[in-house]
């Protein structure tokens, strides 16, 4: 079944053209690989979808639903979440408070629980922090443990599993990962590589969306990958297929190094 | 458990003392206490961590003994209807602070315009009590309501600025509210308001003199009690709003929009509900202040409270609940305390804010990470 379809995708601004004509289609429970040079409309694809950039032309379609003018966080609750190329974790708060915020939208407690029927709020927090564990603790027992710890005080790797958690935290249908081991080494990313192999087995409905630059993790976890250069999509396909297409070697390597 | 009352009740006595001491030898005396206990603190981990242990594990009980010392204050301050007033004033700006710190703090609203809404929850009481005839009880949950009202109003420009630019925003209302209450003829122009009845509570007046428990109190006793009570309840009702989602996903917007949004975090709501919930205690704070002096004017709201506002808050320390209790009930009696500097009171300030800025931005009481308690 499908989940997300994109059609004729158009991202302008001012005369430079972002996104293309953009037609791709994710499937549930699929991994989808996207790959590109560098300002290629990558990320600006992601930023169409999650509703902060509105698109010139054409339709997105979730689930059947139009989301073209819907605003950032009701597509959130819709069932899209993200995560950044450069994080976007709240530094000084907490473990914990970070993944909570994923949970915000679902919460079923008002500012009245809050401050007069407090049992409520307490009790509904303590859920969340159970299930902010859960996530945590799939990926590192020692994150469960440091839950109430600053997000600052933690190293690299950790913080791209809160933010990871964060965004399976609001039960997403569709999670957008845009370049995950950004700044990684390559201990770290093989890391990264285990963790999003947990989350496909926590998780086997969720479908996935996936910006890299590593090809070995585009290989290792994606099915189907997207090319894209200057905000088209120039190929799409099997990892070999598309890897060995004239098009996409050329976008990577240039003219001259297709030839030689 | 005795070791937290006992440090508590040392600073309550160290606290009167310094206030009560006229003569220069005991106020030295007093002050060099004080110093010596900072210095054996900063500088004795052991002492400090059995505090802070002691302080964590018996939290409930030092609630209680802090609000037992805040009730005998008065009693300790009785041959000065001053200080009592002093007291009342701190207490006050306990409960503007709280409302300023969840718009500054909580949600980075850099809202510069305290002065002007704790005005209109002034302005209001006296518009209603002393034109309209309300009684006082009446016309004080009023004020606060036309500060939120008018904050609303105010806050569909300022949805459209961020940091900069909205604190331009409301230094710009502050001044406007000044002119306007200095021009328009229903509020007095720059005269004011003169003679706002008193609060009186079941045939009760809060200018009748005081007797408890056989003590006779000062007047200002009544408004005491009755903002220690305010500020209790604003700072019990700030906290449990900090520690749910509501201060959750202002924290994180404050912190970074775009994660917010993407979280499913609804800024323009989030954001509204802060600005409104920090007017109202604004609000209340000014109405209160109304009601206490009995006489408002332009001046009593002019920027420069504006900038008292916020040294409280930078004092104390940004988004911290109990940083705002100790910068008002610091701030407000220390010039009054030493009147040589009372001249200097806002460079005295701008220094302060200046210093904290430089070499403790977190202030002296940080915010603690978000427990849900």
């Amino acid at each position: 079944m499908t989940l997300l379809e994109t059609r004729g995708l158009t991202v302008r601004f001012g005369g430079l053209v972002a996104l293309d004509g953009v037609d791709l289609e994710v499937a549930e429970g699929e991994t989808v690989g996207v790959i590109g040079p560098n300002g290629s409309g990558k990320t600006t694809l992601f930023n169409t979808l999650t509703g902060l950039y509105a698109p010139a032309a054409g339709a997105i379609a979730f689930r059947g639903r139009d989301l073209v003018g819907i605003e950032p966080h009701l597509i959130a609750r819709l069932g899209i979440a993200r995560t950044f190329q450069a994080s976007r974790l709240c530094l000084g708060l907490s473990v914990f408070d970070n993944v909570l915020i994923g949970m915000h939208a679902r919460r079923r407690t008002g500012l009245l629980d809050a401050v007069v029927r407090r049992p409520r709020l307490r009790a509904e927090i303590h859920e969340a922090i159970a299930r902010a564990s859960h996530f945590l603790g799939l990926f590192n027992a020692d994150l469960v443990a440091r839950g109430w710890e600053r997000v600052g005080q933690l190293p690299q790797i950790d913080r791209r599993r809160v933010e990871i958690c964060r965004a399976l935290a609001s039960v997403p249908q569709l999670l957008l990962l845009d370049e995950p081991s950004a700044g990684m080494n390559p201990e770290e990313t093989a890391e990264l590589m285990k963790d999003l192999q947990i989350v496909r087995e926590e998780m086997p409905g969720l479908s996935i969306v996936i910006i890299e630059h590593d090809m070995f993790v585009i290989e290792g976890v994606s099915r189907r990958v997207a090319a894209f250069n200057y905000g088209r999509k120039i190929a799409e396909g099997p990892f070999a297929a598309v890897a060995a297409h004239e098009e996409v070697r050329e976008a990577y390597l240039g003219k001259e190094g297709v030839r030689a | 458990m005795i070791l937290v009352l006992a440090s508590e009740a040392v600073l309550f006595v160290l606290a009167v003392a310094g206030i009560l001491a006229e003569r220069p030898l005991p106020l030295a005396a007093t002050g060099g206490v004080l110093a010596a206990l900072a210095l054996l603190l900063r500088f004795s981990p052991k002492l400090r961590g059995a505090l802070v242990g002691a302080f964590t594990a018996h939290r409930t009980g030092a609630l209680a003994g802090a609000a037992v010392f805040a009730v005998l204050l008065p009693f300790a301050l009785r041959a000065s209807p001053y200080w009592t007033f002093v007291a009342t004033l701190a207490l006050l700006y306990v409960t503007i602070g709280q409302g300023l710190n969840f718009q500054i703090g909580t949600a980075g609203l850099i809202n510069l315009a305290g002065a002007a809404f704790a005005g209109l929850g002034g302005y209001t009481v006296g518009l209603l009590t002393v034109t309209g005839g309300w009684p006082a009880w009446l016309a004080l949950p009023l004020g606060p309501v036309v500060a939120v009202a008018v904050g609303a109003s105010l806050f569909v420009p300022i949805l459209k600025t961020r940091g900069h630019y909205l604190a331009l925003v409301t230094i710009a209302f502050v001044f406007i509210f000044n002119i306007l209450m200095n021009n328009f003829e229903f509020t007095g122009g720059p005269q004011g308001i003169k003679n706002i009845p008193t609060l009186q509570v079941f045939g009760y007046a809060f200018t009748t003199r005081l007797t408890l428990f056989g003590v006779a109190l000062p007047a200002h006793a009544n408004f005491y009690f009755a903002a220690l009570v305010v500020a209790g309840l604003t700072t019990a009702v700030i906290r449990r709003l900090h520690d749910s989602w509501l201060g959750l996903a202002l924290n994180t917007l404050r912190d970074d929009e775009i994660a917010a949004k993407c979280s499913g975090v609804s800024i323009t709501r989030a954001k509204l509900t802060a600005f409104s919930v920090g007017n109202f205690f604004i609000g209340l704070g000014g109405a209160f202040y109304a009601l206490m002096v009995g006489f408002i004017s332009p001046p009593d709201f002019d920027f420069g409270y504006s900038l008292i506002m916020l040294s409280v808050i930078i004092i104390g320390g940004v988004d911290s609940i109990p940083g705002v209790v100790l910068g008002a009930c610091l701030l407000l009696p220390l010039p009054e305390r030493f009147r040589f500097l009372h001249e200097y009171r806002l460079l005295l300030y701008g220094v302060v804010i200046l210093v904290m800025l430089l070499y403790r931005p977190q202030g002296l009481w940080p915010a603690a990470v978000r427990r849900y308690r």
